[in-house]
């Protein structure tokens, strides 16, 4: 029987009970579902299929309109590449046994890519974290680098990278500390905020049962600050990744970013289009494999 | 508890204030779009000019404004590129009417899939001892067969990549051999200074930062004599030729004064250059020194640009550079010859020059 971010000593009560089936049966809906949920599985399963032809039917009407201005008047490649065209490319650059970009194919730019936001983001985000408790929990600290973190926070990565190339040189470290910078300053501050926006009565009934300093860090302010920092790591992660094409702008080559900017170098439009569209898509897989993280480790949010 | 005076109010100025904001910018950028290029119009047309930082007397027309005294019924615009490349996007999105580019980029712009419609009006420099290939002293590199394996950066896209691939390929090697990168000048600069690369092949005026500590293995003028010339071309869109032929004829004729004052008032030339280059007089000269300027007369031979009747060797030198393009697959297919020659506007050359 522990302490939990509730408040009191959980016995035979246990989570499940409060959200199970015969919970929603009893008690009032939780406040996450939105209200016009119907209760049926066959209605529901319409309202899905709905939402999933209206969204194929989205992006069907703007590849339909990107068609129509690529192909009105003099069809012009580098001005306005057609959706074949861009499909065309794609599949030459995907093609593991054809000729890629630059030697390499469009997986292994995106690999490289992928593995220098893995670690950069990640070295980021971890020492957001650390500061963000550090801040929340020391008041001091807080103050002091709060206005400093803000200040990077607002700072366009393009414009410090070339003091990070001289300091750095060309090869991966500068790319990875672009990263890590741009994944700092949102997580820290998210972190710092929840920190020190623990519920005072649940600090204080911790305290008041005999934790430690720590112990009520442990056990009562991460997990109530858990939700939001996960937040947090997501816009992190977010910004990092929009952040790719910077890091890459010296030396990118292999890496998506570096593909992109040697194929403007070219005027190749088509290939631009293709890896605009791998950068898009794959930050919109990891953004979605992190919300749905965060929604597993949230899931007693609503209870609170 | 206090209530806040007038909330209502403070939204509506709010709003009032970024509206105000957005109206100031979109007519701001309204007034620069609708200038655009003098082949669009306006109240006092629109000469737009892309230039780069390399020594040449482009920048002499431009320090002491002989453009803007010969075309007093224009509004002209100077706009600073950092590469031949960005000058070729430049073009195609119609943003700039005369730019001053390397051959490469120029072979490149005029092949498919860009087909640009430009044309090349004047020469600016041929590319001597002002573009080279050297390596740091620390790597004990003395031939270019020695690259092999090692790192060797240029400005992707530029004359600079185009005579280290022939370079390379005199030396016996494939641009696979060596660790190719792409560095803009400064880039490389810094990254030389840190011990990141080998070697570089890049123009003046860092090329004269990385002599200082390094070993020069070529030049420009080395890769001319092998049949590899690159040439700096002052191209104009044909929108304007259509347009406004007088801008053109002020324009080469502005050029053909810059060329005259580097041939005979090389202090002069020397002191303009420093300034736009934000270098003293004397390295400037030093600059300019290693750098082959052509004289009108020479440029109207069938040598360089040629006339209408007898088309001259640029276009044969653009041709050269496509096929070299193609064979490293930078571009699909070389043109044929006629594009080229083509693409080398020649008319009232000789009269407008006083060559």
């Amino acid at each position: 029987m522990g302490i939990t971010a509730y408040g009191y000593a959980m016995s035979a009560t246990t989570i499940h009970d409060l959200t199970g089936p015969q919970a929603t049966a009893t008690r009032r809906p939780a406040r996450t579902q939105p209200p016009s949920t119907p209760r049926s599985s066959s209605a529901a399963r319409r309202q899905v299929a709905r939402e999933v032809a209206l969204r194929v039917g989205a992006v069907v009407a703007l590849v339909a309109i990107w068609w129509a201005v690529s192909a009105w008047g003099k069809p012009d490649p580098t001005l306005r590449p057609s959706p074949l065209l861009v499909w065309h490319t794609f599949l030459d650059l995907a093609n593991p046994a054809g000729a890629g970009y630059n030697g390499l194919t469009l997986w292994g730019h995106l690999a490289t890519s992928l593995r220098r936001i893995g670690i950069g983001a990640s070295a980021g985000v971890g020492a957001g974290l650390v500061l963000g408790l550090l801040m929340g929990t020391i008041r001091p600290i807080g103050i002091v680098l709060a206005p400093l973190l803000n200040f990077v926070r607002a700072l366009p990565p393009l414009a410090y990278f070339s003091l990070v190339v001289v300091w750095f040189g060309i090869d991966e470290k500068p790319k990875l500390m672009l990263l890590a910078i741009a994944a700092l300053p949102p997580v820290a501050i998210v972190t710092a905020d929840a920190v020190s926006s623990a519920p005072k009565a649940l600090v204080e009934a911790a305290r008041s049962l005999g934790a430690g300093r720590l112990g009520t860090i442990r056990d009562v302010v991460i997990p109530s600050a858990l939700p939001q920092v996960l937040v947090g790591v997501r816009l992190s992660v977010a910004i990092a990744y929009s952040s790719v094409v910077a890091a890459e702008t010296v030396n990118g080559l292999p890496g998506i970013g570096g593909m992109v900017r040697d194929a403007q170098n070219y005027n190749n439009t088509a290939v631009v289009l293709v890896g605009i569209f791998a950068i898009g898509f794959s930050g919109l897989l990891i953004d979605g494999a992190i919300a749905l993280a965060t929604r597993r480790t949230s899931r007693w949010r609503s209870l609170t | 508890m206090p209530r806040s005076p007038r909330p209502r109010a403070l939204a509506l100025a709010l709003v009032g204030l970024v509206a105000t904001a957005g109206l100031v910018g979109c007519t701001a950028a309204g007034a620069t779009q609708a200038g655009g290029s003098a082949a669009g119009g306006g109240s006092r047309p629109k000469v737009v000019i892309a230039y780069q930082k390399f020594p040449s007397g482009d920048l002499v027309v431009k320090h002491e404004g002989l453009l803007e005294k010969a075309l007093p019924g224009y509004s002209i615009e100077w706009k600073a590129f950092d590469s031949g490349a960005s000058i070729n996007t430049a073009f195609i999105a119609k943003a700039v009417d005369i730019g001053a580019i390397g051959s490469s980029p120029v072979a490149r712009g005029l092949s498919a899939p860009l087909n640009i419609p430009y044309s090349v009006a004047f020469v600016l420099d041929v590319a001597g001892r002002n573009e080279a290939l050297v390596a740091r002293k620390a790597t004990g590199i003395t031939s270019i067969a020695q690259l092999k394996g090692k790192r060797v950066a240029t400005p992707f896209a530029s004359t600079s990549h185009y005579s280290l691939l022939a370079a390379l390929r005199g030396a016996g090697l494939s641009d696979s051999d060596v660790k190719l990168v792409d560095l803009q000048p400064q880039a490389i600069v810094a990254a030389w200074q840190r011990g990141d690369i080998d070697a570089a092949y890049v123009w003046l005026p860092s090329l004269d930062t990385l002599r200082a500590t390094g070993t020069e293995l070529t030049s420009s003028a080395e890769l001319a004599k092998a049949g590899y010339p690159t040439l700096d071309l002052g191209v104009v869109s044909n929108a304007l030729i259509n347009a406004h032929p007088d801008v053109v004829d002020a324009w080469r004729k502005a050029e053909a004064q810059g060329v005259n004052t580097i041939k005979s008032q090389p202090a002069q030339a020397a002191a303009a250059i420093g300034a736009e280059l934000g270098i003293s007089a004397d390295d400037a000269s030093k600059q300019l020194a290693q750098g082959i300027f052509l004289t009108p007369a020479e440029q109207a031979s069938t040598t360089w640009l040629g006339s209408e009747a007898a088309p001259g060797g640029v276009g044969k030198n653009l041709q050269q550079g496509a096929v070299f393009l193609a064979d490293q697959k930078k571009i699909d297919a070389a043109p044929d010859l006629a594009t080229f020659t083509k693409a080398v506007y020649t008319k009232g050359f000789a009269d407008v020059t006083g060559s």
